[in-house]
């Protein structure tokens, strides 16, 4: 039952911050509790109320584990607050793997699309239901006028949006610009562990480049996810845990790409 | 040898001329030296009867199909819409006759009795109610629908009339020509129930909707939608009901009916939402020629408890609010397999350990949730992908190295074995093997990659060397 009332409360609250705020929400932000990362970030955190973009490295922007383990971890906290959906093409992630990480499998959502519009369109009227608190949605590709239209979408309802890139396997490298009324973009890599005793895995680790930011500055950092974490136990502490920053330019040669304007 | 070519179905003019069904088409040929004759084509025939079938619905919900060249209409409780049970069949007869259809007619109490009356008796009879042992009086024993043999039985003992059978006492008659032929006696003389296969399942929960004119503009195609959902919201929410499953099917005047359905999460009545839901299929329904009739059904109908309006105004949402229509719209456009949360099983066999529940079914825990402590990959494949160019140390032990779509792998930290069995009591105990025992390994590549890997099989079986499969990422 007090899943019910908290669900109903949050639900509530969010619909008093939209009203708040006449058309714009500012729902706030989600701090990652690391000053580093934080400082970046306009507002300090992770704005809610927009989207964010996740890329992968090398194999993981067709298989993806590494991205959306890291989303799953950013959108942990955001699902103790309603529902969260999950748009997918390939229908392979597992929820045992997710309850592993932290996050609650059981106030998840799976909607398996069959193409790309089709999984954008879904993302949008997602974005804009009542009492859904966050999106992830994996598509290859978000063009302008279809990234202008996600975030609208969130801006209806405080909801946050997370679009995984990924391409279906085999299909051919695309590299077009894209994205730019995305809120942040971030590059995710896993890291090799360090565990305590030098015996078996750590926690996983994940090298995170903060590529784009709106309103902020770029970064890279090392990341590691909190074993202790679990959605249920209202910690405040985010399920992700600052190791190490990496040098900006260290990790830049690592994708060869033309420089945007931000 | 070629089979000998039979007629298998003569019109009246061949009939007048002498021909008869299963006659050799030979002979046929020398009775009748012009005669043109067409290759017998049973499906299309069992097609046909099922478009018809479905045609008929316009008249009645419980349409039954007949072997194969009839068809029973449950008319009961439907015939006053026509204003009485001679206009049904007047209306009946323009439109069948418009298909160029021949046909014969019979209305009465019992399918048998109507089987009988259309088969053998005048076309268009209408037995009053109870009224129709007299009318099957007069008719031969073949039209209770009898095997052929205990026809052909009676013919030479000299029964030429059902009433001779209904004077006879039944124990002797039963003991004679088979339990069969009292029961179709019975049925009908209405003695004895006949269970009808219907086309669709009968239902109360039926919404009707004819047009003078036929209508074909997209926006009248979405008025009579959202006016028939309308009238059979009403009629469910009079009775306190709702219903999970609706359908639409819409009248083309060529005499095809086109269905369109719906789901719902939850049982709902709400008329505006549910035309919200067909407003896309409608667009798909090609009207032809025109649309004379609408037709809607609710299935899966069960009792649903009004809703107050929400005291606090449009403040506090409910799921009925956002997630429930959320959920009707994605399963509806994109499948209803495409929409799920997924529920443990308890199963350790990682494919299996995962079921696809519906949204909305949160009440239901009764398999232990997966444990949080198991390491197990965020993505899973659905076929293990082999390994090769693996080198383990010894056996037991973790892969030193693996090549994986064409990228070789140094394995720089590893932990395991987990052993996963079989489910051998779930399946036939021969099939069980030792080659079917996986070790799971959660390694950790020079990059950080990690990977859930497995050998199945165990060494030291020359038969079944072991193998290395990737099952699963994790991120």
């Amino acid at each position: 039952m007090s899943d019910f009332r908290g669900k109903q409360l949050a639900a509530l609250q969010a619909k008093i911050a939209a009203l708040e705020s006449s058309g714009r929400p500012d729902v706030g932000c989600l701090p990652f509790g690391a000053p580093e990362i934080d400082v970046c970030l306009p507002g300090g955190g992770l704005p809610l109320g927009r989207w964010h973009e996740i890329t992968g490295v090398g194999m993981e922007v067709e298989t993806g584990a590494a991205p959306a383990a890291f989303t799953a971890l950013a959108a942990a906290p955001l699902a103790r607050r309603g529902e969260a959906v999950w748009v997918m093409r390939r229908d392979d992630l597992w929820a045992p793997g997710l309850i592993g990480l932290g996050f609650p499998a059981d106030r998840l959502i799976c909607v398996c699309a069959k193409d790309d519009a089709d999984a954008l369109s879904v993302t949008e009227d997602a974005l804009a239901t009542v009492g859904v608190s966050c999106v992830i949605a994996e598509v290859e590709d978000v063009d302008l006028t279809a990234g202008r239209r996600l975030q609208l979408a969130c801006e209806r309802r405080g909801a946050t949006g997370f679009v995984l890139r990924r391409r279906p396997y085999g299909g051919g490298a695309r590299q077009d610009a894209t994205g730019s009324a995305a809120a942040t973009r971030w590059r995710i890599a896993s890291a090799p562990s360090q565990p305590a005793e030098n015996l078996y895995l750590g926690d996983p680790r994940f090298q995170v480049v903060l590529e784009r930011c709106r309103g902020g500055r770029t970064g890279a950092w090392i990341l590691e996810a909190e074993k202790a974490y679990s959605w249920e136990a209202g910690d405040v502490a985010h399920p992700l845990r600052l190791v190490a920053p990496v040098g900006d330019r260290e990790l830049a040669p690592a994708t060869p790409r033309t420089r945007r304007a931000a | 040898m070629a089979a000998v070519r039979r007629l298998h179905a003569v019109n009246a003019a061949g009939k007048a001329q002498g021909l008869s069904v299963g006659q050799k088409a030979t002979d046929a040929k020398a009775l009748v030296p012009d005669l043109v004759t067409a290759e017998a084509e049973p499906e299309a025939d069992a097609r046909a009867l099922s478009e018809l079938v479905d045609w008929c619905v316009r008249f009645s919900p419980a349409v039954a199909a007949d072997g194969t060249d009839g068809l029973f209409l449950d008319i009961t409780g439907v015939s006053h819409l026509w204003g009485g049970e001679a206009e049904l069949m007047a209306d009946l007869r323009t439109r069948l006759k418009a298909n160029g259809l021949p046909f014969r007619l019979a209305i009465a109490d019992t399918p048998g009795a109507a089987w009988a009356i259309s088969h053998f008796g005048k076309d268009g009879t209408i037995a009053p109610p109870g009224g129709q042992a007299a009318l099957l009086a007069p008719l031969p024993p073949a039209a209770l629908r009898l095997d052929p043999d205990a026809v052909a039985q009676l013919q030479r003992l000299g029964f030429r009339r059902v009433a001779q059978l209904m004077e006879i006492p039944r124990a002797p008659l039963g003991r004679r020509f088979g339990a069969h032929t009292l029961m179709r006696l019975d049925q009908a003389l209405g003695r004895w129930g006949e269970a009808l296969v219907f086309r669709r399942p009968p239902t109360p929960w039926v919404a009707r909707l004819a047009f003078f004119e036929p209508i074909s503009a997209p926006e009248d195609m979405a008025r009579v939608t959202a006016d028939v959902c309308a009238r059979l919201c009403t009629k469910l929410e009079t009775h306190g009901q709702g219903a999970r499953r609706f359908e639409v099917g819409f009248c083309r005047l060529d005499g095809k009916v086109l269905p369109i359905e719906v789901g719902l999460a939850v049982p709902g009545r709400d008329a505006a939402r549910l035309a919200k839901l067909f407003a896309p299929k409608v667009e798909t329904v090609d009207p032809g020629f025109g649309v004379d009739a609408v037709l809607a059904w609710a299935y899966e109908v069960e009792p649903v408890s009004g809703r107050q309006g929400n005291a606090l105004g449009s403040l506090a949402p409910a799921p009925e609010d956002g997630l429930i229509p959320l959920v009707d719209r994605l399963a509806n456009r994109l499948g209803h397999d495409r929409v799920w949360r997924a529920a443990p099983v308890e199963s350790h066999v990682p494919e299996q350990a995962v079921r696809r529940a519906p949204v909305l079914e949160k009440a239901k825990r009764d398999a232990t949730p997966w444990d949080p402590e198991a390491p197990r990959p965020l993505r899973l494949f659905r076929r293990p992908e082999p390994l090769e160019q693996v080198f383990a140390v010894t056996p037991d032990e973790p892969p030193k190295q693996f090549r994986w779509r064409g990228r070789m792998h140094q394995v720089r930290r590893a932990e395991g074995p987990e052993r996963i069995g079989e489910e051998w009591w779930s399946r036939d105990i021969g099939d069980v093997s030792i080659a079917h025992v996986r070790d799971y390994y959660r390694v950790e590549d020079q990059d950080g990659g990690r990977f859930w890997l497995f050998r199945a099989g165990l060494y030291g079986d020359p038969e079944a060397p072991p193998k290395w499969w990737l099952h699963g990422l994790f991120g």
